[in-house]
């Protein structure tokens, strides 16, 4: 057995942390596919329950006496067992903290908390039933047609959004674990869905021809209708052989599971099918109710074997407790061991009547009498059926069992681009033409069903208490009504009562909506047509599809150092750097001491995060001087310069020091956030021209500080043989030397204004160079310095800091960078439009600006000029230097003349601010050269 | 969207390991009127059926390639490397 085989097991059909986990996942001890052997107690509303190996909450709780499971979701009509398969809405219960969970698939385990939901008090008396009373106040589209003025929604909402929905959400519920949210990723040749007799023979016959086999059931073990109902169909497929249904299952099951090239998922849901054969599986059966796990399997061929689905007929009361559908009594019996009642009467059609009369009678319980379809008038009972009245008489009974129509559960062939059909003959939609790759077998393709009843007849009955939807409480009333107010498209009839909008996903009531909008409007069933199926065929929770929190973060080599200094984080995309070391009360004192350590003595702060890529081979600088604004062929070995990025239209994309350090080698650094782009970029320009150059990002193979101040290079003296004296190492020179017995690559240029260098080396020896840094600095009272400290060093610098002090209009023209675009050199990316942008006049301006008297405006502050909006701040800061506010703004270009003045209102008062063109510090650079 | 992509080097992957490059369009030759720069810069035919258009395989080789992609039914027929395009 493959890899891929075994961990699919593991992640699909094992009951995972329970005792069972070791036992073969395959095993299969009952229909009910529980392997615990022992009865169990769990808590129904804090009252003790027991349950035996075979049972689910449901079972066990029917087989306690309970009746009533639910209370509907807008009228809080008593709900019972209907269905039993996990379909219909009227089960659903709080497990330990998860709410709307089918009570009558979840397996049973020892301790757990069951709680009901949407009744107050209890399930058999609920105050909120007094919401019947009042129907005539919600008539179907009541929204529409109540809230005819704004203040009536206004005061309507709070009420009905306390009122309306099912479960409540627990908002302290937490996982025990992060792993209860997994996403698993898998590909297999075919997928079959549906674990049924059909579905059983079709991942045989794939397995037979080779093929790797994913076979999925809804249901805890394989089997189908045959686990609790044998001898329903005839026609079984071929590889049934035996004396009986039940011998003739058990050898195909077993010759499934021990089939190499099939994996089985049960308790599987694959409630979508998306583009390229992707198949969306939620899993259930995992230890906590909690649990969720979602698999993304890709798939080359589907197999639709996903079956029938049984739904209710229409008569009045047809919601009433008591009243199953056959189906349901028949699983309750096969594969539980529960007797659904003990006097019961069988609605349905003679021989389906016949064959449901004698299991029920062989499981005990007296059948009161057989009653067409067509003779039913109404179920008679309070909280629970008392006996079924018929055209002719009322017959005393607990349970009703409804033999209702089976419409085939075709919505994943749909959604894969099939075709759905109506099939005149059996009165069902089932498949049609399927696109290649997927195929349909069994009932889905509506082979082997009884042929179906209307289910439109009214029997003269009350309309109002037929439900045709039981999730959302749609009856043949509202249907009548919609169809009668216009809405008489499936779509739209759909879309205004919500029928088959709801848990079941139109599994209840999808084809009796159909045959009601059919005969209410004249028209045929294939004229009426059906509503578009799409994912998912199944509730899902949400937990399933949000999948684990993960969160990729980025630490520097340098990370523990800042976490020893007691620095304070900032998040830069996925990096995680120091905004400034200090306790967070005092963040201005420690900025400014932090700035007064690089301005007087000297700072250091880690740029590992920069981007950094290496760019090689014969053709380097003609890729270079393509892609940047400026020209790099021409710079000596040895040197460094700035450089833009910009695209066809000008708009600078990113900025950054670019630096020869051999003939046919570039080093280049990019802003933080920006390197898979600027390498995407570089790749893509280089695609397809043949030119001898590869890029590599080496940015989490180096680490990287800027030690920076007057004694920044009596620092690096200490540590390093290389001459750091302007001579041999002047500003915008790049030099490979050993910094503490690191080799290096060190950068002298001036982001902060000082004298400095960036030191690049490799990341493994991160801390030991930040360490001989800082105590070579010791003498100098060295203090490392965060983002904050850095952005206000720049800023007097009038550095531009790229997608903080530009945005995506942005051209180097009127970004003050004009020095940046070479139009002098040939053809590169943008400069036909840099070259238009000089040629006109500018629209806006990046300015420098002083405040007049010291107020902080905030980033991001509108600028103000004759009462008008006339551009934005982008960054503002003091500057300690020049005890003034400073900043950076946008203004349109009538404001930008040095000298001009500029308003703004900050806290409410209109202040000033006057235009600067010189850099707030060191206008001379002379400082950056010393 | 869930489609696969047949990377040249890679193989059928999910769509996801790949970043979209756009319509594959031919650059204006230097000294082109603002309108064909215009054109090349924002217009896109957004043709119906198959299309030539860039992709990157981010999460894997990270190499940019032409795929002829279907836009109605996002069926990739055929990719190759730049270099090797006819």
């Amino acid at each position: 057995m493959s890899d891929k085989t075994d961990s699919a097991h593991r992640h699909g059909a094992s009951p995972r942390g329970s005792d069972e986990s070791s036992t073969s996942p395959n095993s299969v001890s009952t229909n009910a596919g529980s392997t615990r052997q022992s009865p169990v107690t769990f808590s129904f509303n804090g009252r003790p329950i027991q349950a035996l190996p075979q049972d689910t909450v449901a079972s066990a709780l029917y087989r306690a006496g309970r009746r009533t499971f639910s209370r509907s979701f807008k009228y809080h009509r008593p709900r019972g067992l209907l269905c039993v398969a996990g379909k219909c809405p009227n089960c659903l219960m709080n497990v330990d903290g998860t709410p709307n969970v089918r009570a009558c698939t979840q397996p049973v385990q020892a301790g757990m908390q069951v709680t009901h939901q949407n009744a107050y008090p209890s399930l058999d008396t609920d105050f909120m039933s007094l919401a019947e009373r009042f129907s005539w106040a919600m008539p179907v589209g009541f929204y529409y047609k109540t809230f005819t003025h704004p203040w009536m929604w206004r005061i309507a909402e709070p009420l009905i959004r306390r009122a309306a929905g099912l479960g409540r959400i627990d908002r302290e519920f937490r996982p025990e674990a992060n792993h209860d949210y997994e996403h698993v990723f898998a590909h297999t040749e075919t997928t079959v869905v549906g674990g049924g007799p059909f579905g059983l023979q079709a991942a045989l016959d794939a397995a037979e021809r080779g093929e790797d086999v994913v076979l999925i059931d809804d249901q805890p073990a394989l089997g189908g209708h045959l686990r609790y109902a044998p001898g329903e169909n005839s026609t079984l497929p071929k590889a049934f052989t035996g004396d009986t249904d039940e011998s003739a299952l058990a050898a195909v099951i077993s010759r499934v599971l021990d089939h190499p090239q099939i994996t089985v998922y049960t308790d599987a849901t694959c409630f979508g099918v998306y583009e390229g054969n992707l198949l969306a599986i939620a899993h259930r059966g995992l230890d906590s109710p909690a649990a969720q796990r979602l698999t993304q399997l890709r798939t080359d061929q589907i197999v639709v074997a996903t079956g029938a689905s049984e739904a209710p007929l229409l008569f009045e009361n047809n919601d009433l407790p008591g009243v199953m559908l056959s189906s349901g009594a028949l699983r309750l019996i096969g594969l539980h061991g529960v007797k659904p009642g003990e006097r019961a009467v069988v609605v349905g059609q003679a021989e389906r009547a016949e064959s449901t009369s004698q299991a029920l009678q062989a499981a005990g319980v007296t059948v009161a009498g057989v009653v067409g379809p067509a003779d039913v008038v109404k179920a008679v009972g309070g909280k629970h059926v008392t006996g079924l009245k018929t055209t002719t008489e009322l017959l005393a009974c607990d349970l009703v069992v409804v033999c209702g129509n089976w419409a085939p559960d075709a919505g994943l062939a749909a959604q894969a681009g099939g075709q759905i059909e109506w099939d005149e003959a059996r009165g069902v939609f089932a498949t049609g033409a399927l696109p290649p790759g997927v195929t349909a077998v069994g009932a889905a393709t509506g082979a082997g069903l009884p042929p179906s009843l209307d289910t439109a007849r009214k029997n003269g009955a009350n309309a109002k208490k037929t439900f045709v939807c039981p999730c959302e409480d749609v009856s043949l009333h509202d249907l009548s009504t919609a169809i009668a107010e216009g809405f008489d498209h499936i779509e739209t009839l759909k879309r205004y009562t919500t029928t088959t909008m709801g848990p079941c996903q139109g599994k209840m009531c999808k084809q009796a909506a159909i045959d009601v909008c059919a005969q209410e409007t004249g028209r045929t069933v294939r004229e009426t047509g059906r509503t578009t199926s799409r994912p998912p065929t199944a509730p899902v929770p949400l937990g399933a599809l949000a999948g684990p929190h993960l969160h990729p973060v980025k630490r520097t080599p340098l990370h523990a150092k800042h976490d020893e200094l007691g620095c304070v984080w900032m998040d830069m995309g996925e990096w995680k750097r120091p905004l400034y070391y200090g306790a967070p009360e005092s963040k201005q004192a420690s900025v400014e001491q932090e700035y007064w350590a690089v301005r007087q003595r000297v700072g250091l702060i880690d740029l590992s995060t920069l981007g950094k890529l290496e760019v090689v081979g014969a053709d380097a600088g003609k890729l270079l001087d393509k892609v940047y604004t400026n020209r790099f062929s021409d710079l000596r070995v040895g040197r460094a310069r700035y450089g833009v990025i910009c695209d066809e239209a000008g708009i600078i994309l990113d900025d950054g020091t670019v630096s020869r350090v051999a003939d046919d080698r570039y080093f280049i650094t990019t802003t933080t956030g920006n390197i898979e782009f600027v390498q995407e970029w570089l790749e893509w320009w280089q695609a397809g021209s043949g030119w001898c150059v590869h890029v590599t990002n080496v940015t989490g193979g180096l680490a990287a500080v800027n030690v920076a101040g007057p004694k920044a290079r009596d620092t690096l003296a200490k540590l390093t043989d290389r001459d750091l004296g302007n001579r041999r190492f002047g500003y915008m020179r790049c030099r490979r030397a050993q910094v503490a017995g690191v080799p290096s690559l060190m950068l002298r240029i001036g982001f902060v204004g000082e004298t400095g260098w960036e030191v690049h080396y490799p990341a493994e020896h991160g801390e030991h160079v930040w360490d001989a840094i800082m105590a070579a600095g010791k003498e100098f009272d060295i203090r490392p310095f965060g983002v904050e400290t850095q952005r206000v060093l720049r800023l007097e610098k009038k550095h531009v800091i790229v997608s903080v002090d530009t945005d995506a209009t942005s051209n180097p023209i009127e970004s003050d960078l004009a020095w940046v675009a070479k139009l002098d050199k040939g053809d590169f990316i943008g400069k036909a439009a840099i070259s238009r942008a000089q040629a006109r006049p500018p629209r806006e301006k990046l300015v420098g600006f002083v405040m007049d008297d010291n107020v902080l405006p905030p980033d991001g502050c509108v600028i103000i000029a004759d009462d008008r909006p006339a551009g934005r701040i982008t960054s503002v800061r003091h500057s300690p230097v020049n005890e003034k506010v400073i900043g950076l703004a946008w203004v349109s270009a009538d404001l930008a003349a040095a000298g001009g003045t500029i308003g703004m209102r900050v806290n409410g008062r209109l202040v000033t601010a006057t235009i600067a063109d010189q850099p707030f510090y060191d206008p001379a650079q002379e400082r950056l050269r010393q | 969207m869930s489609f696969l992509i047949p990377c040249p080097n890679c193989g059928k992957r999910s769509v996801y390991e790949f970043r979209f490059g756009g319509e594959v369009k031919s650059r204006p030759a230097p000294g082109s009127t603002a309108e064909a720069w215009l054109s090349y810069s924002y217009a896109t035919a957004n043709r119906e059926r198959p299309q030539k258009e860039w992709w990157y395989h981010t999460h894997g080789c990270r190499q940019w390639f032409f795929a002829m992609r279907d836009t109605l039914t996002n069926e990739v027929t055929e990719t190759s490397l730049p270099e090797e395009a006819p």
